[in-house]
């Protein structure tokens, strides 16, 4: 316990004694953190309310087992971009920390304990979020539901536990390197090749061509009776979706990188290309995020065209009011496809001021050397506009060709003109999440620090 | 011989100086680098700057290629007051009239050594195509050759601050400032790199000013001053 004591000590010692890197590094993983808390509370709150209970909200979409389940997986759902924006926001600083915790090392400190220091900085942060979150969806669902049942709590306590033990996990994880070398990572000689993503891609589709069949003919025999074949059906979709647009991000990148790299004229494209090209594996998991908003918001908007035309044909004098139900679905998937945009966009722009803030020495170097700001500026949102441009154009015609299917199955096979919208929205709003770091270029590439190592 | 104790102090029948300090003071936070510290470097000779860690060498290297602006003092280049320069033109002259080199950190790591000397050229409008050729000729120059199309993660210490001295000079500076270039090489490396240096600079007339607390390194230089507690002390010509 004496232990711990110190070690709490020592962690809240050097995060005090750090730069505002780890300020924001603490503000931003206990926001991650407490948008996790709030869709998982929110999932479990769903969860846990009993058969044959009627919801007066959402128009009752929430009373039937059926629909109520397809909120849970879609809040559940929601959680992956918040993961990856939460592991974004623990990244922040990581070579100063790497740097910081060698130190611990070298001075003597065991894998154990520099392990430990490490889960406390990340854990606290995220308990901090977690508390909040908890206490204000406590309050809200005792407001909103009078009777929550002992799993409702039991779900809350876990959640509670859960996300702040997860990032502790995260944070310890991250830091594995470290822990094995007192000397820190000083340069990366090992390049990522990407086979991973692509592995896992393969594998995944693999399994998802051999489970699929399986879970649709038994889908006919087996009627309520859990079937396992359709779970590992979705998780081994989402794992082969998930996988393969990191590697098509990744892909994009490299291609674009080389392509690029030859032909630059002038000196941004250069610097971009190159840095496309030397590691196009850095920002792929947040543009694959990127993309995967891109294909869901694109087909979505196909698909909502489709049952409201649907609707429409079947019963051509309903009121409004009469298909709140399912435009009530709608909007709340619109929502979702909205909320996942926005932290996703979030990921990228914090991931941009990351990479600048790790660069920032070499960065002033260039800017001493007399390499203008606005150079380095447009070097900057470079490497995010070219690999996006030829990736979400494919997502886009990926999302278009989804929204295609389901319009011919079900609808006129009309589509609407907004679905084409979507990835050129995506792209600009991107460009702008990257320009939110050009400030702290201007203010954190400074000569001066050209006095730190 | 013993000199004045300012930059406009010269020795002998010299030209004047290409670069001037007058009374320099610069405080980082609470610490006073600088504190009425005053230099010449004058066209075409080399001059080390040395002096303990913390005596205000790099401080003073930053302020006479304006990089940082001194709190107090002035520094004049062909008749411009740097301190009352903005930005964009400062970052122009050290494009154009200036060359620098640091310890590491001045190559961009994910630009072959090629792309990295072609950089200045490139950004001052030169085609990509002859920006490349001009800076393989200094490569080849500096003793780089072969390694053109390697990144600076792949090349040795020595070759990296090599290429990086051809990257100040492309593009054919008036004055090189050079922050330890040295610092982080052995004394094999340190050798080739200072050669490389000191003839270039004499080849091409370069000013090169020279920060460094190395005994070896200092010994290239035509004259050497020294920083004490932020004050220039006495010049003392050592070649």
């Amino acid at each position: 316990m004496t232990t711990l004591t110190s070690d709490i000590r020592l962690a809240r010692q050097l995060v005090h004694g750090s730069d505002r890197r780890e300020w924001w590094r603490i503000a931003l993983t206990a926001a991650g953190a407490a948008a996790a808390t709030g869709f998982a509370l929110a999932a479990v709150t769903l969860a846990s309310v009993p058969s044959g209970y009627t919801v007066s909200h959402f128009h009752g979409l929430l009373t039937g087992a059926g629909t109520r389940g397809g909120v849970i997986s879609g809040l559940l759902l929601l959680l992956v971009p918040v993961l990856a924006f939460l592991g974004q926001c623990t990244r922040i600083g990581a070579v100063h920390r790497d740097r910081r915790l060698a130190g611990l090392r070298l001075a003597g400190a065991t894998p154990w304990q520099v392990r430990r220091i490490a889960a406390l900085e990340t854990g606290l942060a995220c308990l901090l979020g977690s508390a909040v979150a908890t206490v204000f969806s406590a309050l809200s669902v005792l407001r909103l539901w009078s009777g929550p049942t002992a799993a409702t709590w039991v779900g809350f306590a876990l959640v509670a536990v859960g996300v702040p033990a997860l990032g502790a996990v995260a944070g310890a994880v991250a830091l594995r390197r470290v822990v094995a070398s007192p000397l820190g990572r000083v340069r990366r000689t090992v390049r990522r090749s990407g086979r991973g993503p692509g592995l896992l891609f393969l594998s995944g589709l693999t399994v998802l061509v051999a489970v699929a069949p399986l879970a649709m003919n038994r889908g006919h025999v087996a009627g309520n009776r859990f079937d396992w074949h359709t779970p590992l059906t979705v998780f081994c979709l989402v794992v082969a979706l998930g996988a393969g647009v990191v590697w098509l991000a990744g892909a994009t990148a490299r291609f674009t990188g080389r392509l690029l790299a030859e032909r630059a004229r002038t000196a941004a494209p250069l610097i971009a290309a190159e840095r496309l090209r030397d590691d196009p594996w850095a920002p792929a998991r947040t543009h694959a995020a990127v993309l995967l908003v891109t294909v869901a918001g694109t087909a979505f908007l196909c698909i909502r065209h489709a049952l409201l035309t649907d609707l429409h044909a079947m019963a051509p004098d309903h009121r409004a009011a009469d298909l709140a139900y399912y435009t009530t679905g709608l909007d709340l998937t619109g929502a979702a496809v909205l909320v996942a945009l926005a932290i996703t966009l979030s990921g990228l722009a914090v991931g941009t001021a990351e990479s600048l803030a790790t660069r920032r020495r070499t960065l002033a170097a260039q800017v001493a050397a007399g390499v203008p700001h606005t150079v380095l500026g447009r070097a900057l949102l470079l490497e995010t506009a070219l690999p996006l441009a030829p990736a979400l154009l494919l997502a886009g015609a990926g999302g278009m060709a989804i929204g295609t299917w389901y319009a011919t199955l079900t609808s006129d096979g009309s589509l609407p003109w907004t679905a084409l919208l979507v990835a050129p929205a995506v792209y600009a709003s991107c460009l702008l999440a990257a320009a939110t770091a050009l400030p702290l270029l201007r203010r954190s590439v400074r000569p001066g620090e050209l006095r730190y190592a | 011989m013993t000199h004045g104790d300012t930059a406009t102090a010269t020795h002998g029948t010299a030209a004047p100086p290409l670069l001037t300090a007058r009374d320099l003071v610069k405080a980082h936070g609470r610490t006073e680098a600088l504190r009425g510290a005053s230099l010449g470097l004058r066209a075409g000779e080399i001059l080390a700057v040395t002096g303990a860690s913390g005596s205000g060498k790099s401080t003073l290297l930053h302020c006479l290629a304006g990089i940082v602006r001194p709190d107090a003092g002035s520094v004049t280049y062909g008749g411009l007051r740097l301190e009352e320069l903005p930005e964009k033109r400062l970052s122009e002259l050290r494009r154009t009239d200036f060359g620098v080199v640091f310890q590491f950190g001045q190559l961009i790591p994910e630009l072959t050594a090629v792309d990295n000397v072609a950089l200045p050229l490139l950004l001052a409008g030169t085609t990509r195509a002859e920006a490349r050729a001009r800076a393989g000729e200094w490569l080849e120059r500096f003793g780089v050759r072969g390694q053109e199309e390697l990144r600076p993660g792949e090349m040795s210490g020595g070759q990296a601050q090599r290429a990086a001295l051809a990257r100040a000079l492309v593009t054919g500076p008036k004055a090189v400032f050079a922050d330890e270039p040295t610092g982080a090489l052995d004394s094999l490396a340190t050798e080739q790199v200072m050669t490389a240096l000191a003839h270039t600079a004499r080849e091409s007339g370069t000013a090169v000013l020279l920060v460094t607390h190395d005994a070896q390194v200092a010994a290239y230089a035509d004259r050497e001053v020294r920083l004490r507690d932020g004050a220039v002390s006495p010049l003392e010509v050592t070649a």
